[in-house]
């Protein structure tokens, strides 16, 4: 468990954090959520003392750790940023071993280590364990960063923004994959966010913080339906049923999809396609490669000639994905339904509007 | 058209004017060492059929830089580039050789604008062919060094020794040794304690903000005075240092000689130093940095395992410039009597004799060029894995 007593963090003149007092129940996720500049990074760094408070305590399993050795401090909290911060000259293994280094770990069980870890967050050890930072893609680096966080098993994960500076849809693969990774460690983390949606989905409590003060903290659930004062009210905004939406999964809602295959005769297509005014598309894999519309298979021949091609990137959204990120992806490409797809981007199935609102008024209800 | 040729431009340039180089006087016949001399040309110096040899070689050289594509185009510039510089001195040494035996005993021949030039056009040449090289080193070596090293060894063989260079080496070859020993020394040892003090004020400037104005502007000023006049100005405080302190002089510390070239040289190699290093940490992500900090490393961990070695290669490059650059104030060296291959330049100067400074200035120039190839192998040996590109 983690206790912050009054903080105050002063900069000079401006006060950073005001009185702070919050206390994390170990095993849970907390995550810190306001307007850019209110205090969120500096309270975080001040749990790991890269930042040490003007005044106030901080206890972490009721030991003040003001009197433990930064060093020894930090070594038991994994800590991950939104730069991720990978060190370029070590490979992708060797970022990952640096705790397990300091701690003197033996190699063996060091680089066993490190494998499992890739795996964890969804790398092959073989092909990326040797390879350096600067060879990664965002969201490749944004995981081995998380991986590298979690390489002596702390029980405490602080988190500056991790999934900020990557794509919205490896953004949305990562929180899902983090969500998963929690389930099963049940670390006590702190996360840092300036996105509603993912503190939502994420969080087991929300910290919402204003000009270095603590302004509400509760689970999402009471956030979204009793904000406790104008400013919670106005950061959560007016679309407080959508927002809701960011915490339930697509999963239990994904329908099968009725595929064509890309190398299947247009009769066949012709009659699996039936009266609908189109289907997916998929290759010999499952993969998804875009839909062909019913009225353009008269003229056609094969399937490849009429295929709209189109990437999972565009139209598709991850297993992993909530209601509200389904939602805004059928209002923004103005459809009914989009396709399901999992980490190999093979078609599951599709989730349809009329679904998301019925879910929309049960969660209003 | 030209797209299909692959004109190379340099390899032009350089051909041009080793083309123009055969209209220039190629050799001096002086009557002794110190008296102008009357220019023989090409023609005249070496006979019609070596002038024919040089003149087609760089014909083959211009036909070569207009046409031809692909890897075979350096490396047969290369190696063209190459003969014509052995050729050319191996023919001048001989030339020399046959006037001398005619001409009275304190007769002289000098290289001449016209061969000097032809040398430089080679090297332009070869260093065309270098950058076109890249994906095959040992040809790019062997296009850079191969002339050179045949040079040298037609100077052991005593091929060269009638030309008025190799006269000015004869009878000094003790003396040449001695200040190529001195000249190694003093910009070896300065460079050295230059980095032992320059690096720790680079990063000292790089630690402490209170540190970083007073490290720099000490080492911009030095800079800023010109050479000479630096040599000069540390010559009297250190003369009077040493007559306060006799125990100095004792080990041989005066306020002329080796002890004020040393200062002079270590003063002058401390910014490239202290700069490449403040900035080489500097340029370190200090989101790499809060990382390496915030698992936990201690604050010498953070140092020695990341800023050290992602700093490395410009720490390095820094140390590279402030060699290059102390081979030649070196040089200067020898006018506050510590001598070098400056002594010969100086010598040379005093007694109007052109082919003494040449004699102390090619070295220099050797030198330059190697120290400048060996550290930026160590330049690159000391580049992390994964960082720089290349
Ligand atoms: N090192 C610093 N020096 C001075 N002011 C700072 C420093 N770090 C942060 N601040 C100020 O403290 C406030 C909170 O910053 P921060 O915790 O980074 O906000 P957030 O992470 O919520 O965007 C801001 O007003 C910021 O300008
Ligand atoms: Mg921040």
């Amino acid at each position: 468990m983690i206790h912050l007593q009054h903080l105050v963090k002063d900069y000079g003149r401006t006060r950073a954090v005001d009185d702070l007092s919050l206390e994390v129940t170990a095993g849970e996720v907390c995550v810190l959520i306001g307007p850019s500049g209110c205090g969120k990074t500096t309270t975080l760094r001040m749990i790991n003392r890269l930042i040490e408070p003007s005044s106030g305590h901080i206890l972490i399993d009721d030991q003040d750790i003001s009197q433990i050795k930064p060093e020894r401090l930090r070594l038991s909290i994994g800590y991950a940023i939104q730069s991720v911060g990978l060190f370029p000259h070590m490979t992708v293994a060797t970022n990952i071993a640096v705790v397990p280094k300091l701690l003197n770990w033996e190699k063996e069980a060091t680089s066993q280590r490190v494998e499992e870890l890739l795996r964890l967050v969804g790398l092959d050890p073989g092909e990326f364990g040797h390879k350096y930072p600067g060879q990664l893609s965002g969201g490749q680096a944004q995981r081995v960063g998380v991986a590298r966080a979690l390489a002596a098993d702390p029980p405490i994960l602080l988190m500056d923004e991790p999934f900020g500076a990557v794509d919205p849809l490896t953004r949305e693969r990562l929180q899902y994959q983090f969500a998963r990774i929690q389930q099963e460690l049940k670390k006590t983390v702190i996360l840092v966010t300036h996105d509603l949606n993912e503190a939502i989905r994420l969080a087991d409590r929300i910290a919402i913080m204003s000009a270095g003060k603590l302004v509400q903290y509760d689970t999402p659930e009471t956030i979204l339906s009793r904000p406790a004062n104008k400013f919670v009210h106005d950061f959560v905004g007016t679309d407080r049923a959508l927002k809701r939406l960011s915490r339930i999964g697509v999963e239990g809602f994904v329908k099968p999809a009725n595929p064509v295959a890309i190398t299947d005769s247009i009769s066949k297509i012709a009659a699996v396609i039936g009266r609908q005014p189109s289907a997916w598309v998929v290759n010999g894999d499952g993969r998804l490669l875009g839909w062909i519309d019913r009225k353009s298979l008269a003229q056609a021949s094969s399937a490849s000639q009429v295929l709209v091609a189109q990437t999972a990137d565009e139209v598709a959204i991850s297993r992993g994905a909530t209601l509200h990120e389904a939602l805004s992806l059928m209002l923004g490409q103005g459809v009914k339904s989009v396709p399901v797809v999992d980490e190999q981007e093979r078609l599951i199935g599709e989730v349809s509007l009329s679904d998301v609102e019925a879910a929309t008024v049960e969660t209003e209800a | 058209m030209r797209q299909l040729l692959g004109r190379d431009n340099v390899a032009l340039t350089g051909s041009v004017i080793g083309l123009a180089s055969v209209l220039f006087g190629w050799l001096t016949l002086r009557p002794n060492r110190l008296a102008e001399g009357t220019p023989l040309s090409l023609w005249d110096g070496l006979g019609w059929g070596n002038a024919a040899v040089i003149v087609l070689l760089w014909l083959l050289c211009l036909v070569l830089s207009l046409s031809l594509k692909g890897k075979l185009k350096p490396i047969l510039l290369g190696v063209t580039a190459n003969m014509v510089l052995v050729v050319s001195l191996l023919m001048a040494g001989m030339a020399a050789t046959g006037l001398l035996e005619v001409e009275p005993d304190s007769s002289r021949v000098s290289l001449g604008v016209g061969i000097w030039l032809t040398i430089a056009a080679a090297y332009i040449v070869i260093y065309a062919s270098r950058q076109k090289l890249k994906e095959l080193p040992l040809w790019q070596h062997l296009v850079s060094w191969t002339g050179l090293a045949i040079l040298i060894a037609l100077i052991f063989n005593g091929l060269l020794d009638s030309l008025s260079l190799m006269q000015e080496l004869n009878g000094r070859e003790a003396r040449f040794l001695q200040e190529l020993q001195q000249h190694v020394f003093l910009f070896g040892i300065s460079v050295t304690i230059g980095s032992l003090i320059g690096i720790p004020l680079g990063i000292w400037a790089n630690r402490s903000r209170r540190a970083e104005r007073p490290v720099f502007f000490i080492a911009n000023i030095t800079q800023t005075i010109p050479s000479l006049a630096l040599f000069g100005l540390i010559i009297a405080p250190l003369s009077a240092l040493t007559m306060a302190l006799p125990f100095l002089r004792e080990i041989g510390i005066r306020g002329i000689g080796t002890a004020p070239a040393l200062i002079a040289l270590v003063v002058y190699s401390l910014l490239p130093i202290v700069r490449n290093t403040f900035v080489g940490l500097r340029q370190v992500d200090p989101a790499v940095i809060d990382a390496g900090a915030g698992m936990g490393m201690s604050r010498f961990q953070v140092f020695r395992r990341v800023k050290l070695p992602l700093a490395a290669p410009l720490v390095a490059e820094g140390v590279r410039i402030a060699s290059v650059q102390a081979v030649g104030l070196t040089t200067v060296a020898a006018l506050i009597g510590a001598g070098g291959l400056g002594f010969f330049v100086f010598q040379g100067l005093a007694q109007a004799a052109p082919d003494l400074i040449i004699l102390g200035t090619l070295p220099i120039i050797a030198l330059a060029l190697i120290v400048d190839a060996v550290m930026r192998v160590i330049v690159r040996l000391v580049t992390p894995k994964g960082t720089g590109g290349q």
